[in-house]
């Protein structure tokens, strides 16, 4: 990565929750810096503090210790008041249960952190239904949540983060409740706005599969950093001659909208499958000493 | 967020769960509407007070006193010259004297043998309400009256003996068309019947009118006969030339005044604000005087006092809807945890989730005081009707008004709704506050 600008740098930071008598050390010391237009995820084992990381970096919560630099601002010291204006004006963030207002359709549900801004009705529901298409949902837009499919909800979800047009994107486990094809879907999805509108993205996973769509893997076990992995994405897009990963994207947005018969979805699925199986190979080679 | 978002926001949270907005809206207008008819029959009955009181015109009035007309030690007396005095008092606007004189009257078998003729300037025989006829002529050549609708009932069979209130039956006495025979000289008129002298002279007189009302109907000028005060003077002289008038004191020789004297006298001040110096200053003058003002003060008083009661018992009800509005506030923040949780990480305000909760509760007061504004001028209407029925024509010191028990001025509806607004916020304000305080992790947290 050319000019490395970090967005997010993380210094000796500590969450040490109280129990009763006992302590827990969700985060045991982590430093980590992130730089602009990355696509990072961060992946462990359940109880290893992956949300917990998470939810410090967006100003959720407060640090026990530590210094957090988000954008220039040190987040630590931020007033609730303060915190909630950051993420406003900074941040995106996409839900594992999507979190999705029942009583809103999906354009409206998209232009919700507009409104937040004060931005007219109109303005906000056009950029909405730009965003919708986008991540291609351009015949659900009048859709309620529970007129949608997880895939579709998620999708949702996808375009309220980029709507507000962040500088960093966080995601706690976005694909959890999606079944494996539909989370692979989702996750080109994430990667083609990441790499096309240049957006940092942090996400967290326990699935280390789903980790490998990020350029780089911050693996954590017991609240500390144990291995950082680089990965070159830039070799995926000669993996298909037939198609690059943006028109794989499209063609899974098509499916949304036209019905596609047997032989063209058989087709579409082929260099994925290729891509996959690469991928796979690739974690071995890093895993092996 | 902008002001119209947080409107559509709240208005549609509460749109959300309809039948929960509703019945705490239903507490709203309940507890508005018992304020408002309960405060409404304060008001009313305070108006009815006022209403009568202004039509009798005595809030601005003395009334003056002097009962033995100077046969007193003191030899006071309340006659046109004195009223000059009074005239002279500041702020006195007009004074109107009354002369009363006891006559007999008879017709065919009827008689009355004590019936006051009541002597009075042309202004307030002008406020007389007729019923028939018109008002007695001051120049006419005999002295012409207005007899009250319930002075029938005064007369009395004078052969079998049968009063009206032995019978119920009413005397047969014509007063608009059939002259009446009138003794002036009631002392003559006595000694005559106990055989000693010879009879009085009778005047044949005619009534010009009827005060409004039969004979079950009461207002001030029922029991009266009405006359005017100069041509009652002129009749007088004419008829007890150069003797004593009965009634009117003596000089101590026993001769009598050249100047009439009046036992009761009324005196018009321009404000009610000056009515208290003017009383004073009569009293000073040494005369027994007394004013409507005092009475109308304590009765005001009353008023205010039944008023603050009957409010009260409607702020208990509003209280109790006021509870409603915060538990369902409550409720509802229980339930959208989550979804506060969700907003905050999407960046709204804290300051924006309290307005939208507070607008919720303000909503819930304002479409219930709204529905309570209209259902109170319903129960109002009724009550007004039903009761007002029942009472018949009310009569309330004195004075013949329309009866509205129950009253609704514009500024109490509009100071009810703005009230259960200000409850609604009220009660919405804790709510509001948690909410505002929620933490954003509710809605990452998995259930
Ligand atoms: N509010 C809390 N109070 C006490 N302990 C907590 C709290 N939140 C998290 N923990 C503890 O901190 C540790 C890290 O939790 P965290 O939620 O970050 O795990 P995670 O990596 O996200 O796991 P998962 O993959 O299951 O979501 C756990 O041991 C958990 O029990
Ligand atoms: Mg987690």
């Amino acid at each position: 990565m050319a000019g490395k600008e970090p967005v997010i740098e993380v210094k000796n930071l500590y969450k040490i929750y109280k129990v009763g008598q006992n302590k827990v050390r969700a985060l045991n010391g982590v430093d980590m810096t992130i730089y602009r237009g990355e696509f990072c995820s961060i992946v462990g084992t359940s109880g290893s503090g992956k949300s917990t990381m998470l939810n410090m970096l967006a100003g959720l919560e407060k640090p026990t210790k530590g210094t957090i630099k988000v954008a220039g601002q040190h987040i630590e010291k931020l007033s609730e008041n303060q915190l909630v204006k950051f993420r406003r004006e900074k941040v995106g963030f996409i839900f594992q249960s999507f979190n999705l207002l029942g009583t809103m359709n999906a354009v409206e549900n998209v232009a919700l952190p507009l409104s937040f801004r004060g931005v007219p009705k109109k303005v906000r529901l056009k950029k909405a239904s730009e965003m919708l298409d986008l991540v291609g949902l351009k015949t659900q837009k009048k859709h309620r949540p529970n007129q949608m499919s997880g895939g579709q909800q998620q999708r949702v979800g996808v375009a309220r983060a980029l709507v507000v047009n962040p500088e960093i994107i966080f995601a706690d486990e976005p694909t959890g409740n999606l079944d494996s094809h539909t989370s692979a879907e989702v996750m080109e999805l994430m990667r083609k706005v990441v790499t096309e509108q240049n957006k940092t993205l942090v996400m967290v996973t326990h699935d280390n599969h789903l980790a490998t769509f990020a350029d780089r893997i911050f693996h954590i076990i017991d609240g500390k950093i144990v291995k950082v992995e680089e990965r070159d994405h830039s070799r995926d897009m000669k993996i298909s001659e037939a198609a690059t990963v943006e028109e794989l994207l499209q063609k899974s947005a098509m499916e949304d909208i036209i019905e596609p018969d047997a032989s063209e979805t058989e087709e579409a699925k082929k260099p994925e499958e290729a891509l996959e199986t690469l991928r796979q190979k690739e974690i071995q080679q890093v895993e092996q000493p | 967020m902008r002001f119209s978002d947080l409107i559509r926001m709240s208005a549609g949270n509460l749109w959300r769960r309809k039948l929960r907005t509703i019945l705490t809206v239903l507490g709203v207008v309940i507890g508005t509407a018992s304020i408002i008819v309960m405060v409404s029959i304060g008001i009313g009955q305070n108006r009815s007070l006022m209403m009568a009181i202004e039509e009798s015109g005595s809030l601005t009035s003395v009334q003056v006193y002097n009962w033995g007309r100077g046969s007193g030690e003191d030899q006071l007396l309340l006659n046109d010259s004195m009223l000059e005095d009074f005239l002279a008092i500041e702020h006195v606007e007009s004074v109107s004297p009354r002369l009363n004189f006891n006559v007999v009257m008879k017709q065919g078998a009827y008689i009355c043998e004590w019936l006051q003729l009541i002597g009075v300037d042309r202004a307030t025989l002008e406020k007389i309400p007729l019923g028939e006829g018109r008002l007695p002529d001051k120049d006419a050549e005999s002295l012409e009256f207005v007899v009250g609708n319930t002075v029938i009932t005064n007369f009395y069979n004078e052969k079998t003996q049968e009063y009206y209130w032995e019978t119920q039956k009413i005397p047969e006495v014509d007063f608009m068309n059939q002259p009446l025979f009138t003794i002036f000289d009631r002392d003559s008129y006595y000694q005559s019947q106990s055989g000693q002298g010879e009879s009085p002279k009778k005047y044949l007189l005619q009534a010009s009118g009827m005060v409004e009302g039969d004979i079950n109907t009461w207002n001030q000028y029922s029991y009266g006969v009405y006359c005017d005060i100069d041509a009652l003077k002129a009749t007088l002289k004419k008829i007890f030339r150069n003797k004593v008038i009965p009634g009117q004191p003596t000089q101590k020789n026993g001769k009598p005044y050249s100047e009439f004297c009046y036992e009761e006298v009324f005196v018009n001040v321009d404000k009610m604000d000056h009515v208290q110096d003017v009383l004073s200053a009569i009293q000073e003058i040494g005369f027994e005087a007394y004013s409507d003002a005092e009475y109308v003060e304590s009765m005001q008083q009353q008023s205010r006092t039944t008023q603050l009661v009957l409010g009260g018992i409607g702020a208990v009800s509003l209280f109790v809807a006021a509870i409603g509005i915060a538990n369902t506030m409550m409720m509802s923040i229980y339930e959208r945890t989550k979804e506060i949780g969700v907003l905050k990480v999407l960046g709204c305000a804290m300051g924006n989730i309290r307005t939208l909760f507070l607008m919720e509760a303000a909503f819930i007061g304002f479409i219930g005081g709204l529905v309570g504004i209209i259902l109170s001028y319903a129960v109002s209407f009724l009550i007004n009707k039903v009761a007002g029925n029942a009472m018949g024509n009310y009569y309330y010191y004195g004075s013949s008004v329309e009866a509205s028990i129950s009253y609704i001025p514009p500024w109490l509806a509009l100071a009810a709704l703005g009230f259960a607004v200000l409850i609604g916020i009220i009660s919405g304000f804790l709510p509001a506050l948690r909410a505002m305080k929620l933490s954003p992790l509710a809605a990452i947290r998995n259930e």
